[in-house]
């Protein structure tokens, strides 16, 4: 149970920048998901947080000390990998008990430790079984407990479910979100998948390119994104982006031109004129035949409970339309968007928000 | 599959194959055939000129009892021992631990010293004879096994860190990260991890250290005289001088100073299994 503090934390690889100046603080007991494209930064930044990468500058702080030069060991953290780092020579007890064995841990506070996380993570039976032994979801359980029974103020996890099947992989993320809830403790958690990020998270954190882009609850982040980069990272399948002309309609409201001649009008617009990017999700447009825009099914992804529909409006991209499961629109059928204009986010051209179509109230 | 089962192919390469095959063996294994055949040669027939044919009457017996009889033979599989040993595991021991080192940590220098190891393997020692004999007299080494030893300790160390920094950079990484963040020092962290996971390296480089310095003519000659010090391979040249070439007699020495290296190889067998990290990483 540690709060953990970034300032203004930087990281180069000879010249090359990675880590550009991040700002950060992860409350006590928090479930603080990284993410962001491959490539930004993420892991990097978590083993600067681990002591594993040295700190080019700025300053860590754990639990309110500064620990940016203190070995990894000694800042009360544990890690998860995402490869699991299993020692291939010893069995799962071992591999559990190995830290405290080789830090004069008694022999009874091991012992209990062990056979607490094991009870936790449902390993009890497999306590004598080599790595090898073991299928993707119980190696990467085990390394879960190797962090348990360090008892740490604060979990690190980089990407620990991305070598696992996707129905493993739904399993373990309720498992650890479980685990969060019973040990209270602070886990910071990377991952470049945001379902990840939405199910887990107290706090994201969206990271590019070696910044932060935005820091906040995953409704927040979903409903009310500072830039487009957030907003089409964040949600499955991704936000509906055209680029429109704006219009002043007078009382404060913008006459939003869509590409294929109509329109829809706004309020609330930072901007009242000039070109920007409109950004629709898939589930506030509806097939309406007084909609819009206007054009034809290129593909109908069947989910079951909810269709998603592709159309092509003219676009270099098809609109996609969250419809229900029971839609009987197919491919090469016309149709017509209605575009609900109180869910339209607009972004200038630089990419910032300039009308949140956040819902939220 | 690959590579086509021999079964599969056309009659031609099948025949050929069946023809072939033991003609090559049996080419290859001549010269040992030979020595094998001489040493249970009775002299008389060498006497007399019976190089290649069948022996007139089996004298294995009496040819392998008199090599320990009647020279020192005996005294000299002792030494190649008190010499080949010591140096096995000091080479291994000093290898490891220089290969651990530049494989792990990120000194500053750490590309220059692995290059020197690598360097050292290109000058040829027969450049360094005279000096290191010098060297051997003035430090009072000269004709003793430590000498002998620490010699080859110096020359093996170096293609053999090589070997075992490549080895051990080819572990992966995040197990030796991980024993850090849960606080294992690093010598446990070199005992307990690495050292079980370089095992078939080690005996690999066992086998063939063992090997090369158990069949060292080169320093053997040059660094050591007395009957308390040299090797078997410099040692079995006495049987020439004392008997006029007692060729039934060198190949049966030669026979049993064979045989340790040979015992060595599967001994360490079981220890060259493939696949000792898997299941660490996602695999
Ligand atoms: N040891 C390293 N040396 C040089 N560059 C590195 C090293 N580790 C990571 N990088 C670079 O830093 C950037 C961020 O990497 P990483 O943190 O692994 O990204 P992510 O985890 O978000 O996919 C990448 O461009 C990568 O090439
Ligand atoms: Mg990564």
């Amino acid at each position: 149970m540690a709060k953990v503090e970034l300032q203004d934390v930087r990281k180069s690889f000879g010249t090359h920048e990675v880590i550009k100046g991040i700002d950060l603080e992860i409350p006590d007991g928090a479930f603080c998901v990284f993410v962001g494209p491959s490539g930004c930064g993420k892991s990097t930044l978590l083993r600067m947080i681990a002591g594993l990468e040295h700190t080019t500058a700025g300053t860590i702080m754990i639990g309110g000390k500064d620990v940016t030069i203190v070995q990894p060991a000694k800042r009360g953290v544990a890690m998860v990998f995402q490869s699991y780092a299993l020692y291939p020579n010893m069995t799962v007890a071992e591999n559990i008990t190995f830290g405290l064995r080789m830090t004069n841990q008694s022999k009874a506070t091991t012992e209990k430790k062990l056979s607490d996380a094991a009870l936790i993570l449902k390993l009890d039976r497999l306590l004598d079984r080599k790595p090898a032994q073991l299928s993707g979801g119980q190696r990467q359980r085990v390394a879960i407990g190797r962090a348990i029974v360090r008892e740490p103020g604060v979990f690190l996890f980089d990407e620990p479910l991305s070598n696992l099947d996707a129905a493993l992989r739904v399993e373990m993320r309720t498992e650890i979100s479980r685990l969060h809830a019973e040990l209270d403790s602070t886990m910071i958690y990377v991952t470049h998948d945001q379902i990840e990020a939405m199910t887990m998270a107290d706090v994201i954190v969206v990271l590019n390119a070696g910044r932060i882009e935005q820091v906040g609850s995953p409704l927040e982040l979903y409903h009310n994104p500072n830039s487009l980069f957030v907003a089409q990272f964040m949600g499955s399948p991704k936000m509906n982006t055209f680029a429109v002309e704006l219009s002043d309609y007078g009382h404060r409201k913008t006459k939003v031109d869509l590409p294929n001649g109509g329109f829809i009008v706004v309020d609330g617009s930072e901007r009242l004129s000039g070109p920007a990017v409109l950004g629709v999700r898939p589930e506030h447009i509806t097939i309406d035949t007084k909609g819009e825009l206007k054009g034809e099914v290129v593909l109908s992804e069947r989910l079951g409970p909810e269709t998603m529909l592709h159309v092509d409006v003219g676009e270099t991209e098809p609109v996609i339309v969250k419809e229900d499961g029971l839609n009987k629109l197919s491919r090469g059928d016309q149709c017509a968007l209605k575009i609900e204009a109180d869910a339209c986010h607009l972004f200038a051209s630089e990419g910032q928000t300039i009308r949140s179509g956040s819902l939220l109230d | 599959m690959f590579p086509t089962p021999i079964e599969n192919s056309s009659s031609l390469i099948r025949i050929g194959y069946k023809v072939i095959l033991p003609i090559a063996l049996f080419l290859w294994l001549l010269p040992l055939l030979g020595i094998a055949f001489t040493s249970i040669r009775p002299a008389a027939d060498l006497d007399a000129g019976n190089y290649f044919g069948w022996p007139s009457n089996f004298a294995g017996v009496e040819n392998y009892t008199s090599v320990f009889t009647r020279s020192n033979i005996g005294y000299y599989i002792l030494n190649s021992f008190k010499v080949t040993i010591p140096t096995v595991i000091g080479t291994l021991i000093l290898s490891t631990l220089a290969g651990y080192a530049l494989a792990i940590y990120n000194f500053r220098s750490n590309l220059i010293i692995f290059f020197l190891f690598v360097a050292g393997n290109f000058v040829p020692f027969q450049i360094l004879a005279i000096p290191v004999r010098d060297l051997s007299i003035d430090m009072g080494l000269y004709d003793t096994s430590i000498g002998l030893i620490m010699f080859h300790i110096a020359f093996q160390t170096g293609f053999c860190t090589l070997f075992m920094r490549n080895f051990i950079k080819a572990l992966p990484v995040v197990l030796i990260e991980s024993a850090r963040v849960e606080g294992v020092n690093d010598w446990k962290i070199f005992y307990y991890i690495v050292l079980p996971l370089v095992r078939p390296a080690i005996a690999a480089l066992a086998v063939l250290v063992f090997t090369f310095i158990w069949n060292d003519f080169f320093w053997a000659t040059i660094m050591s005289q007395s009957v308390s010090v040299r090797p078997i391979t410099a040692g079995i040249s006495e049987l020439k001088g004392q008997w006029k070439a007692a060729w039934e007699l060198i190949a049966a020495a030669s026979i049993i100073a064979a045989l340790p290296p040979v015992a060595m190889f599967f001994m360490m067998q079981k220890h060259f299994i493939a696949g000792l990290t898997l299941g660490a990483t996602k695999g």
